[in-house]
């Protein structure tokens, strides 16, 4: 089991690392996070922080877009090349199967964001800014965060095509990170129908901003740890669950 | 067939339905079809395109669920992990990964396989030596020919020295040379008591390589049997080649033949019997004229697979 798991997990990996997107984001995350030293002189005295946060949030930015872009057309893909006809033809259970290209698609953005991160350190260290290991806990709950969001993706690709999946995804993304302010509307609106519905997406979605604590360390406030440790196992949760559904669907399907 | 040892491929009343285009219109792709394969046995499962041959073998594979009716493979579920120990599996117009190397592709097969690790490399190798891609090992498959990718397709399906190979249409895409190697490593399988079931159109491998074919028209199965049951022995017609004739005996040999074409000098003529030959050789002597060939037809399996769809439009 575990080799047939880690056999496919392998394979994402090597998948990714081999298709030109993953290395042109990479150059791209670098090169935003050099932008900074380029805006330096407009931060007025506040460079540190602005480095930090420009940082931290392109390395947040871009593992998201790896995880939409490439998770989106993971599944898809292999039924639209027909390569899931030999994969599944092989003693591979089909939950091993999305377990499989999951993990992959996670040990992509780990490598990606350690990648990144290293470009970020020497960054702080070019320009004279220390470059404490604090920051990491932000570095740490993104990587909760997109244990979410390539669930998501996976769930998306398993069904519907990989431009569609990444727009659904990106959706989750964007109202995972509002969900305070759907309970906020379901509280205010008089109308039912608006009431009900926020609630509904409130309660479905993720709650991502959660997840964002980039501001904190940043700031070098004291963080909660029971806050943080609630957090990530929110994230187990929700992407075990996530996972689950996508095996349902895709023990069901006729290929 | 035996009733005693459970076949390798047993179906019952399989049937499959799905639903395709925008109006969700129901399609019936396999009735009631009743199949049983043995041990050791090549089967050839011959078919027109859209006949739902390849419908049939994701069944087998457990790709796909029949709507109704029971399917054993090895005498379980085709869904059955255990049961794909044992299957061997080429889909038709494989596609794969096109950023893997073919050693790098086998290994991944042999390692879903579940193929020891020390014993890998070895099979790998094996494997690129007999489809003959050991050239190619290790360049990326983004750009291989249509051939070579079969001949991947082949050396993957093999990987774990499988009881029983189903291949789809894998002539396909092939050059003659790649047919009869494939031909050569069906029957090193059959040799070896590997059951191997293969679809295909092309009639004259099922005719060099089978031992039972069964022929499927719309979703039917119209018929089984071994080919020298299906095919008789008897002869259907007789092809002549007469020259140097003159105009008059030409007319006269025209007439008594069923079918006559004119090449330059020479005369094809085909006739049903002995007789017919007996009096086409009369004349030929009278008229002085040679025969140059005589070639005694008997009945292809594409004469019998054309009746059998003429039959089924007919219904």
């Amino acid at each position: 089991m575990f080799g047939r798991i880690s056999g496919i997990a392998r394979n994402t990996f090597r998948e990714a690392i081999r298709d030109k997107v993953l290395l042109i984001l990479l150059v791209f995350a670098i090169v935003v996070m050099g932008s900074a030293k380029v805006i330096q002189p407009l931060a007025l005295g506040e460079e540190s922080k602005v480095i930090k946060d420009l940082g931290l949030g392109a390395i947040t930015f871009f593992c998201v877009l790896i995880a939409v872009l490439v998770g989106g057309r993971l599944v898809y893909k292999e039924m639209e090349k027909r390569t899931i006809y030999i994969m599944l033809a092989k003693p591979v259970r089909r939950w091993e199967f999305i377990l499989g290209k999951y993990l992959g698609l996670m040990a992509v953005l780990f490598v990606s964001m350690l990648i990144m991160t290293a470009g970020f350190y020497i960054i702080l260290l070019v320009s004279g800014i220390p470059a404490s290991a604090y920051l990491l806990w932000s570095l740490l709950m993104t990587a909760f965060e997109l244990a979410i969001l390539t669930a998501v993706a996976i769930l998306f690709s398993s069904f519907v095509p990989p431009i569609a999946s990444a727009v659904f995804t990106f959706a989750v993304y964007f109202i995972g990170h509002l969900t305070r302010d759907l309970r906020l509307l379901a509280a205010m609106s008089p109308s039912a129908v608006v009431k009900g519905i926020s609630e509904f997406l409130y309660y479905v979605l993720p709650n991502l901003s959660n997840f964002n604590i980039k501001g904190e360390v940043v700031h070098d406030v004291l963080l909660n740890p029971q806050a943080l440790a609630l957090s990530a196992l929110y994230a187990l949760v929700y992407t075990a669950t996530l996972l689950l559904i996508s095996v349902a669907i895709f023990r069901r399907k006729d290929f | 067939m035996s009733t005693l040892v459970e076949p390798v491929i047993r179906t019952v009343k399989l049937c499959k339905t799905y639903r395709s285009g925008f109006r969700m219109k129901r399609v019936q792709a396999l009735s009631d079809l009743e199949l049983d394969v043995g041990k050791g046995e090549t089967f050839g499962f011959v078919g027109p395109n859209g006949a739902g041959k390849t419908t049939f073998i994701k069944i087998l594979i457990g790709l796909t669920s029949p709507t109704s009716g029971e399917v054993r493979v090895l005498g379980k579920s085709p869904r059955d992990a255990q049961v794909k120990t044992k299957i061997g599996f080429l889909p038709e117009s494989p596609y794969f990964y096109e950023y893997l190397t073919p050693s790098e592709f086998l290994h991944l097969s042999a390692r879903l396989s579940g193929i020891p690790g020390q014993d890998v490399e070895v099979r790998v190798r094996y494997l690129l030596k007999l489809v003959r891609m050991e050239d190619a090992a290790h360049a990326q498959m983004r750009g291989f020919s249509r051939g070579m990718l079969q001949r991947i397709g082949i050396a993957q399906a093999l990987v774990n020295d499988p009881e029983l190979v189903i291949l789809d249409e894998p002539m396909g895409g092939l050059d003659p040379v790649g047919r009869k190697e494939l031909r050569d490593i069906i029957i090193g399988l059959r040799e070896r008591g590997k059951t191997v079931f293969f679809s295909t159109h092309i009639l004259s491998d099922v005719e060099m390589i089978c031992d039972r074919v069964g022929i499927v028209i719309r979703g039917r199965l119209v018929n089984t049997g071994r080919l020298s049951e299906i095919l008789t022995e008897e002869v259907e017609s007789v092809e002549i080649t007469v020259k140097g004739l003159t105009g008059k005996f030409r007319k006269v040999l025209e007439k008594v033949t069923q079918q006559s074409i004119r090449s330059g000098d020479s005369l094809f003529l085909t006739v049903r019997n002995e007789e017919e030959v007996e009096r086409v050789m009369a004349i030929v002597r009278e008229a002085r004229a040679k025969i140059s060939a005589l070639v005694p037809r008997r009945k292809t399996l594409e004469d019998y697979f054309m009746a059998r769809i003429r039959e089924a439009e007919r219904k």
